[in-house]
């Protein structure tokens, strides 16, 4: 009986060693972190209590990360599940040209961030640059896309998309894979023309789909750190200063680990909060068949 | 009610010849049942004339008008598919309003008409419920329920019952039958199980490889088939057929290669002008309550008969197989049926 009960755990045990090394250890010591500060020369702790949260809310620079980073939030997560789920319907109706353009898709997704990135440091180059360059084929005289306060965000954002469309066009094609042809095929026959058919019998057999990626998107959108490394520095003028990038200088370049530790925990509590509430929603607009 | 005429359609897919030639005329308020073997093409040609496929020549008219070129909406027909094709996530009311809602039907309308609808298919009190919480036949009630409140001028059945048990078939062919004569609509009922389409039928066309083997009523097709196709498809057991050598005793019609016989015309004994086709031995009985099935191995031929269970001889027993030498049919070596009687 006891052998029967401890097997269980025993098959579980690896999972949870690393679960409890690489996750949770570390986010309840981030936790302690937050409420220490920590010198950056002994790397000796002292007992702070909400000091770190203090200097965080009323800090302006703060605000401005966390007003940044929801608009890169809606930079990238509405066009990006527009546009994935877009291609995807486009990919469904043409099965002999989804395999080529699915494996298309998938490829930035492949490529590691680092050298994603590096490809629009090139294509985003204001003289040498493709961008600019096809932009003045058409008339118009590009900015200079990550120098430019206005349009910095921007060309992380479309870096960003082109990164993690494949991811959501995958997502979405199995989604439409799950739609039978003959539920579109009767309304078809009821009269639906080709949105109402979109709007009335897939969109809903989709909704879970649409509701895991949106989900995972906010939550992706939220930790962006490796692109906005390479393309901006957080730069110009903090315009690109982004929650993870604004947490990662105080931690490893003004090494004030407490304060940057009490960044993660409210970044972790903003995450959950965005969850919590996409959760509700979905109680009332996503069908579970 | 409207008359459905099909004229030289023909489909192919890719290189692949799906449907070769078919001409069929189907009259207003008929009920015409399209059978034959899976893959046979009876599902693409109900298709066709749904829309949801495009011949590739030829055309299909509905009430003296073609309508090749019209949408599936504009052609006023409904279709009930095999497996009921409900949206999952509308209750049993949306499902059947749907498509009143998109022609813009006022509300109240839609109401009395979904309500009129589901009285006469006995699915009230289903009405709020989703298609999950339904059983077989339900879903089939409503999928019928469904077509019915758009007040088609012609019903397609795809299959409707190959999904449900052995005895609600029965049941639901009975609500078919009643629907057809009620609404008095025109209906076109693919269907691979001949008993479906002895049963519903007013005609029934038999669809083999892409053509059709002939349009009857269904005792007409039963008693005069045209090909051995048709007379092994329809009848169940299906007929038996031996080289003509078995009939040797008989001057058989120029050119038979084949003779045919229904397992039920089979007898054991001599009597009134009954020829001996053979001899051979019970190999298995198939006991179904007042029938049987006995399987008899003549040589390298085997032959199944129906008899009545209390005449039905043991397995292993030698028996010799007699016939009434009218009930004999004679087919020519590309299977046509060949007319005219075997004199003794």
């Amino acid at each position: 009986m006891r052998k029967a009960n401890l097997f269980p755990w025993l098959l579980l045990s690896p999972t949870l060693l690393v679960l409890g090394m690489f996750v949770i250890y570390p986010a309840i010591y981030s936790v302690c972190l937050s409420l220490q500060h920590v010198d950056p020369f002994t790397q000796r702790s002292f007992f702070a209590g909400f000091e770190n949260y203090t200097e965080l809310f009323t800090s302006s620079e703060y605000w401005e990360s966390v007003s940044t980073s929801f608009f890169f939030m809606l930079y990238t997560v509405i066009p990006s599940i527009v546009f994935s789920l877009l291609i995807a319907l486009a990919l469904d109706t043409n099965p002999f040209i989804r395999g080529f353009f699915r494996t298309l898709f998938m490829m930035p997704v492949a490529v590691s961030t680092a050298m994603a990135a590096m490809l629009w440091v090139f294509l985003y180059n204001p003289t040498a640059g493709y961008l600019n360059y096809l932009l003045a084929v058409i008339g118009i005289d590009g900015p200079n896309w990550l120098s430019d306060p206005h349009w910095a965000l921007v060309a992380v954002a479309i870096a960003t998309i082109w990164k993690e469309l494949g991811f959501n066009i995958i997502f979405f094609l199995a989604g439409l894979a799950g739609v039978p042809n003959e539920l579109r095929e009767a309304a078809t026959l009821d009269g639906a023309n080709a949105w109402q058919r979109f709007r009335h019998v897939v969109l809903p057999i989709l909704s879970p789909t649409l509701f895991f990626v949106g989900v995972v998107s906010v939550i992706h959108s939220f930790e962006s750190f490796g692109q906005i490394h390479i393309l901006t520095k957080g730069g110009p003028a903090g315009s690109t200063s982004v929650l993870v990038y604004s947490l990662y200088r105080d931690a490893f370049e003004n090494f004030r680990t407490g304060y940057a530790s009490a960044q993660a925990v409210v970044l972790f509590g903003i995450l959950l909060l965005f969850t919590v509430v996409q959760f509700r929603v979905a109680k009332k607009r996503v069908h579970y068949g | 009610m409207a008359r459905v005429e099909l004229s030289r359609i023909t489909k192919n897919f890719g290189s692949l010849e799906v449907i070769r030639g078919v001409d069929l005329s189907i009259a207003s308020g008929e009920f015409l049942v399209l059978v034959g073997p899976s893959g046979c093409g009876k599902s693409t040609l109900l298709r066709i004339v749904a829309g949801l496929e495009t011949q590739t020549s030829g055309h299909v008219s509905i009430e003296g008008n073609v309508v090749n070129a019209l949408s599936p909406k504009e052609r006023g027909i409904a279709m009930v598919f095999q497996n009921y094709a409900l949206y999952p996530l509308m209750t049993v009311f949306k499902n059947m309003a749907f498509s009143l809602k998109l022609s813009g039907v006022p509300k109240d309308e839609r109401e009395r008409r979904v309500l009129e609808t589901a009285k006469i298919l006995r699915i009230e009190e289903l009405l709020n419920k989703k298609p999950g919480q339904l059983s077989g036949g339900q879903k089939q009630r409503v999928a019928m329920g469904r077509a019915m409140v758009r007040k088609p001028k012609v019903f397609l059945f795809d299959e409707p019952l190959s999904n449900l048990d052995a005895q609600l078939r029965v049941k639901m062919r009975t609500e078919i039958s009643l629907l057809h004569r009620t609404t008095g609509a025109t209906i076109i009922y693919v269907t691979h199980d001949q008993v479906e389409a002895m049963t519903l039928a007013d005609r029934i066309a038999i669809v083999n490889k892409g053509k059709i083997e002939q349009v009857g009523e269904p005792l007409e097709v039963y008693r005069h088939p045209q090909t051995q196709f048709v007379a092994s498809f329809i009848g169940t057991p299906s007929m038996n057929f031996l080289p003509s050598s078995f009939a040797s005793q008989l001057v058989l019609p120029s050119g038979a290669q084949t003779i045919g016989f229904r397992p039920e015309h089979v007898c054991w004994s001599e009597s009134g002008g009954r020829v001996k086709v053979g001899s051979g031995k019970v190999h298995l009985v198939e006991p179904l309550g007042s029938n049987a099935h006995v399987h008899v191995s003549l040589g390298e031929h085997a032959v199944v008969t129906e008899q009545e269970m209390s005449v039905a001889p043991p397995t292993d027993s030698a028996v010799d197989l007699w016939i009434d030498p009218s009930k004999l049919f004679f087919f020519d070596r590309e299977g046509a049926s060949l007319s005219g009687r075997a004199n003794v």
